[in-house]
């Protein structure tokens, strides 16, 4: 039997299917076309309508594995419009959300952003995936639309981003920084093993906090620096592997999916070393996977919504309008637009420019996440990060860094 | 040497999952010619009916073992049905359509599969109820659960099964038939179209029950779990002979091993280079595989 | 062919492309956009085409070396500070010697095998290019610059999108000249039926490497100009899916089909765009499409469609050879199979104009001695000397391009194919040129061995579609092509009636007048024994008897191995057979 079908008859008498074939290709061919009417409008928008509308992009991952972050972003940022509209708008005019999907790939998020340059929107909030927003970055850059950045940490989207590109959320430095300190610090940690993804949120992290442990000095090492694969579930080899390094804690910085597979195993094993993780393994449904094995389990993150008391009023807000909790970015993407609003009201114009220049001016501005100020790279001066815990099948804010930044106190206090 | 041993009984146990999938592969491919591309879907697929099983019974923790058999069998018998139909609707029309169709409407039900439980499942993934924990059972610092033990035996009950229905029973033997000339065996009397619908069960079951017990072992399931499982299984089979059986099942705990040891020895990152490595190298030096193939090529 | 519907045929590209380049002014950013990727995904289909549409070998790793070109010039840009432009041969060679890499050990597999094992490649590349720190990691490269040209650079949509059109254009003219080369009728007749194209002549290891050498490096070009759009170079951006949606591109749009990579480029690109408004749905809408697809038209949407070659109207005829002598000589010819003798000892000598067959009941192990004379089995001991030179053992191109020719029991013909086309496969054990038009000796082969045969009005139908007898006349016309000093035919005669079997008495004369030396298996032993000058009997792999007909009909061994004891119930036939 042959594997491929034949070519299509030679013999001239075939014109069926040879029309069929031109028919159903010159349609085809006008699909584009369709595109194009498709792309000059807006998808989606809440809070207002009409022309006069100030547009305010949110480029997320609403599809792929991601997407579940994705859509609590965007709620998040129609949350932030409504409250907006009803205290009367920007200016005079209302705020409308427009969102587009960047897949957490670099292509997708080109499209993306150039989907939302077509609906007009005079700034941008959102971006999860560093991936998606590292070619969203010049392009934005090219029509001076700022980029308010909720969500997407490595470093050199603010490195290059020619002071248009800003930050309520931290950076992978930063934050790898933090957890040097916290393991050698507060842990004590003599040996410590970092682990990520291969991805490239978790490996910038992971080498963050590996080159701020061997710069603290003081005898602490890295006994073990690489990579598990995602999506392979069976990580028994890897924690054997890490386990004959003899660490006193393993940072892991990649997930939740493989976070609570790892919890899971490292108690099926019997390993003794402290388990923690960074801000991507913070979803409740490591408790699911791993059961009581995930009672410990400590990461370093920003605030979650649940530690900060100024954000009561947003989580009820948003829990009336989803329906769901919030997710763990949903009040950064919520002081990103709100920032925004504060800019544009500022600056009384919706020219690029103008916004940049109140951004950088904004000191002070009290967002539900804490104080927030940029500086001259745009990005968030001084966000505490803290360590949270899981107790009780939750996670729960556990220990940071007092206010002259050396002892380690309770998360919750003042 | 701890480490050695916990590797190994670590590969074993991964080894029980990829030679289950593999053999559904191979058997497939024996009577049909068929890479089943959605064979490792069809394992996802089993996961998630073993899971709505467990959650309709109400199972909290602690080895309830009536519980687990009953989820595995069936949540097998279902995906073993579900397979079945995927190829009496896609497939069976195009059994005498050049063979490139059938390989692409395999990848279109792989696709659509994936897609369809990540619509469902809202692209999150669920877990089992971990009704398979604790036991040590090993002494020293290596471990085995009670999870593993039971599931590698199942593994290898399952495996014997096959075994002894594809030698010694009429049905059996007729599908041996059918795999080495079609033609002959219909004029022989064999109901072509009837066997080969059976096999697609057989092998569904085989990837449903491997779905469940995977699904209570490692506990986290979603729309994208078949995808891997399903490249390293298929390489297990084309590895260790397509259509031969035996050896599918030992190159699957093959290549069980080699994840496990590989990422104990090199590292995890380098686990598919690896695995793909040696699937090209012994092909390339015996384009039959391993141990080579059961069936017979036509001149 | 008047001018009217040459000119229909020439100017649908030029058409397009003008088209494209209006409706360029017309669209918005984001339009744009998305069509410069449906651009590159058509310059990636091109290059798919090659691999999978013309010769055959389904690649499941076409993404890698898109991924090779991308990173290779990014690099190059990165960290030598390179120009573009200057990258771009750089990024074609690497892909191309990765394509050699690739292609090699899939010589010898079968169809379903060669795929994976081509995914398995396409995984490697991914795989260590996120695993090494030069190549950036899982961040790939970023910081590339855009594409500049005398000082002006070309990174707005609108720029972008006429740069990338240019580029398609500069790669459907260079795949338009391979679709017209003689490569491509080779790569048509290996997809077709490797083994047998081997036997005729195709140098088919050459030909399979080069169309993943080509097809590499066709794909390569749509790397840089990709990383050129983004900016970056993501590994995420060569996955199996990416590979997977090339290939969705050439099997939407028909394969071995120019116009149908653009039809498939716009499906796999625009659909899943204009899908978004059913979000969630979009990538299950895709596969039922996909199914769909191809439960309903599997030859895609716009099926490849061949020009039949144009043959003279009269050829000249040909020269009767002038070779004498001893044109093949076989000593010793042995073949075993683990503990079986298939062919023991075989000896035959032919010289020009000369008839000899070879005889014997089935199993005897005639084809396995045909095999082994051609190269398609390695014999294990013994000579096979073609005009003085020692072919035994080498590859059957080789022996084919020796002088050796050869017709199949089963008829082993290019089915897809046109008759023509089929006998103009033949040419190749003559002329193993590749990369050129076909010359005017191929053509007036073609036409010279048509009408020998009696196949001139049949010329253009498809060679699946003849009656029997006219099969085995195009094989023998397709081994006559070759131009061959020595012909053998294996059951020629097998399920021919009376009438056939008479032609074919009257064609294996011509041949000899012509000078060529003939050996024929056969099993009809009048046939055998009017024609033949010499016989060679065979049984269970040994020879029995050898010498003229009159011979060996009387030889005892023979008559109680093959023909027949007088005591036989079938004596009577026996009788009427010989009489």
């Amino acid at each position: 039997m042959p594997f491929f079908p034949p070519p299509s008859s030679q013999s001239p008498r075939a014109l069926s299917p040879r029309t069929v074939g031109t028919i159903l290709s010159i349609g085809l061919l006008t699909l584009p076309f369709a595109t194009a009417c498709k792309g000059g409008g807006s998808s989606g928008g809440s809070g207002g309508s009409g022309g006069g509308d100030i547009k305010i992009g949110v480029p997320v991952p609403l599809s792929g594995d991601s997407a579940s972050a994705g859509q609590d972003i965007v709620a998040a940022a129609k949350v932030a419009a409504d409250e907006v509209n009803k205290a009367g708008g920007v200016n005079g005019k209302k705020i409308q959300i427009v969102e587009a999907d960047d897949a957490c790939s670099a292509q997708q998020g080109a499209q993306a952003a150039q989907k939302l340059l077509n609906s007009k929107v005079v700034a941008v909030a959102g971006g999860y995936c560093s991936s998606a927003a590292v070619p969203a970055v010049p392009i934005f850059g090219r029509r001076n639309v700022p980029f308010v950045i909720d969500a997407a940490t490595n470093p050199v989207l603010t490195e290059t981003g020619k002071g248009k590109v800003f930050r309520t959320c931290g950076r992978d430095d930063k934050q790898g920084l933090f957890a040097a300190k916290f393991m050698t610090g507060e842990l004590k940690a003599k040996r410590i093993a970092v682990l990520h993804d291969n991805t490239t949120y978790a490996k910038g992290l992971a080498d963050a906090a590996a080159d701020s442990v061997k710069q603290q000095g003081g005898g602490a090492q890295i006994v073990y620096n690489d990579a598990l694969q995602p999506g392979q579930a069976d990580y028994t080899p890897v924690l054997t592997k890490i386990a004959s390094t003899k660490p006193d804690v393993l940072y892991f910085t990649g997930y939740f999916a493989e976070a609570g597979l790892l919890m899971k195993q490292r108690k099926q094993l019997g390993l003794k070393f402290a388990l923690m993780g960074g801000d991507a393994t913070t979803d409740k449904t490591v408790v699911k996977t791993a059961g009581s094995a995930a009672e410990g389990y400590m990461a370093t993150t920003a605030p979650l919504a649940k530690d900060l008391p100024t954000a009561s009023g947003f989580v009820t807000a948003y829990k009336t309008k989803t329906g769901a909790d919030p997710g763990p970015f949903s009040v950064y993407e919520y002081d990103a637009v709100k920032v925004l609003a504060k800019a544009i009201g500022d600056a009384k114009s919706t020219k690029g420019e103008d916004i940049t220049k109140a951004l950088h001016a904004i000191k002070g501005y009290q967002g539900i996440t804490g104080p927030l100020s940029f500086d001259d790279k745009g990005d968030r001066d001084g966000l505490l990060y803290i360590t949270v815990s899981v107790k009780d099948g939750d996670f729960a804010g556990y220990k940071k860094l007092d206010a002259a930044g050396t002892t380690w106190v309770d998360a919750k206090s003042a | 040497m701890n480490e050695f041993v916990q590797y190994l009984v670590n590969g074993l146990t991964i080894g029980s999952f990829l030679a289950l999938i593999a053999l559904g592969y191979s058997m497939v491919y024996g009577v049909v010619r068929l890479i089943n591309f959605a064979h490792g879907d069809i394992f996802m697929i089993g996961a998630f009916a073993g899971f709505s099983v467990l959650t309709t019974i109400g199972v909290t923790g602690g080895m309830a073992l009536p519980a687990v058999l009953a989820a595995v069998v069936i949540g097998a018998l279902t995906t073993g049905v579900v397979g079945t139909g995927i190829a009496r609707v896609a497939y069976t029309p195009l059994l005498k359509a050049p063979q490139l169709s059938l390989f692409i409407a395999a990848i279109g039900v792989s696709l659509a599969l994936q897609e369809g439980v990540k619509v469902l499942t809202d692209a999150r993934f669920k877990s089992y109820p971990n009704a398979l924990d604790g036991g040590q059972i090993l002494g020293g610092s290596v471990r085995v659960t009670y999870g593993q033990l039971v599931l590698v035996v199942l593994a290898v009950v399952l495996m014997a099964g096959l075994w002894f229905f594809i030698t010694r029973t009429v049905t059996g033997t007729a599908m041996r038939a059918l795999a080495m000339d079609r033609d002959a065996a219909r004029l022989q009397g064999i109901n072509v179209e009837r066997l080969i619908l059976m096999t697609f069960f057989i092998g569904s079951v085989l990837a449903g029950a491997a779905g469940v017990m995977y699904g209570l072992y490692y506990t986290q399931i979603s729309f994208g779990m078949g995808f891997l499982i399903g490249l390293r299984a298929f390489t297990a089979a084309v590895l260790g002979g397509i259509g031969n059986l035996p050896g599918t099942m030992a190159a699957g705990i093959f290549i069980g091993l080699v994840q496990s040891f590989s990422a104990g020895y090199i590292s995890s990152r380098w686990t598919d280079v690896i695995i793909f490595a040696l699937l090209i190298g012994v092909l390339a030096l015996r384009p039959t595989g391993l141990f080579g193939e059961r069936v017979v090529e036509r001149a | 062919m008047n001018l009217d519907s040459r000119l229909l045929r020439y100017s649908g590209w030029p058409v397009l492309i003008l088209l494209t380049a209006v409706v360029g002014q017309f669209l918005d950013d984001y339009a744009l956009t998305v069509a410069a990727s449906i651009i590159i995904y058509a310059i990636l289909g091109l290059g798919i085409n090659i691999v999978v549409g013309y010769a055959g070998l389904l690649d499941l790793g076409f993404a890698a070396f898109y991924a090779i070109g991308a990173y290779v010039s990014g690099l190059l840009i990165l960290k030598q500070g390179w120009n573009f432009w200057l990258t771009l041969p750089v990024a074609i060679a690497a892909a191309a010697i990765a394509g050699l890499i690739i292609g090699y050990p899939t010589l010898r597999l079968r169809s379903d095998y060669l795929a994976i094992v081509t995914l398995g490649f396409g995984e490697i590349i991914r795989i260590t290019v996120i695993n090494l720190e030069v190549t950036g990691g899982p961040n790939g490269l970023t910081g590339i610059p855009p594409v500049t040209i005398a000082g002006r650079e070309f990174v707005t949509p609108v720029d972008f999108f006429y740069l990338v059109l240019v580029f398609f254009v500069i790669v459907l003219a260079v795949t338009g000249l391979l679709a017209r080369s003689r490569l491509a009728y080779a790569w048509r007749a290996v997809r077709s039926d490797d083994r047998a194209a081997e036997a005729v002549g195709v140098p088919t290891r050459r030909v399979k490497l080069l169309a993943y050498v080509l097809g590499a490096a066709v794909g390569a070009v749509a790397g840089p100009l990709n990383a050129a759009q983004l900016g970056t170079v993501d590994p995420s951006n060569f996955t199996f899916l990416t590979s997977l949606f090339v290939l969705l591109v050439i099997i939407i749009g028909g394969m071995g089909s120019r116009p149908g990579v653009v039809v498939g480029a716009v499906v796999v690109v625009a659909l899943p765009e204009v899908l978004r408004t059913v979000q969630d749905y979009r990538g299950l809408v895709f596969a039922l499409l996909l199914i769909a697809i191809i439960l309903v038209r599997p030859q895609g949407v716009w099926p490849a469609r061949f020009r039949p070659l144009t043959l003279p109207e009269v050829a000249p005829a040909a020269e009767r050879r002038t070779a004498k002598g001893r044109l093949l000589e076989i000593t010793g010819l042995s073949r075993r199979f683990g503990g079986v003798t298939a062919v023991e000892d075989l000896d035959l000598t032919l010289d020009a104009g000369e008839v000899i067959s070879v005889i014997g009941p089935n199993g005897a192990g005639k084809t396995t001695a045909f095999n082994c004379i051609t190269g398609m089995i390695v014999p294990s001991a013994g000579t096979v000397a073609v005009n003085g030179s020692d072919v035994a053992g080498q590859a059957p191109h080789r022996v084919a391009a020796a002088g050796l020719a050869r017709t199949f029991q089963n008829i082993r013909l290019f089915g897809d194919m046109t008759v023509a086309e089929n006998v103009l496969i033949g040419r190749f054990a003559r002329d193993r040129g590749l990369l050129r038009r076909l010359g005017a000796a191929d053509l007036e082969a073609v036409r010279r061995c048509l009408d020998f045969v009696g196949l001139s009005d049949a010329a253009t139908r498809s060679a699946s579609a003849l009656s029997y007898g006219e099969r085995r006349r195009l094989e023998i016309a397709r081994a006559l092509a070759a131009d061959p000093a020595v012909i053998l035919l294996d059951e020629p005669a097998a399920g021919a009636n009376p009438t056939e079997k008479r032609s074919l008495m009257e064609l294996i004369a011509q041949i000899r007048a012509l000078g060529i030396a003939v050996v024929l298996i056969e099993h009809d032993v009048a046939l055998v024994m009017s024609v033949s000058d010499r016989v060679t009997v065979l049984e269970y792999g040994r020879t029995i008897a050898a010498g003229p007909p009159a011979d060996i009909q009387e030889d005892q061994r023979v008559i109680a191995a093959y023909l027949g004891v007088p005591d036989d119930p079938e004596t009577d036939l026996v009788a009427e057979v010989l009489g």
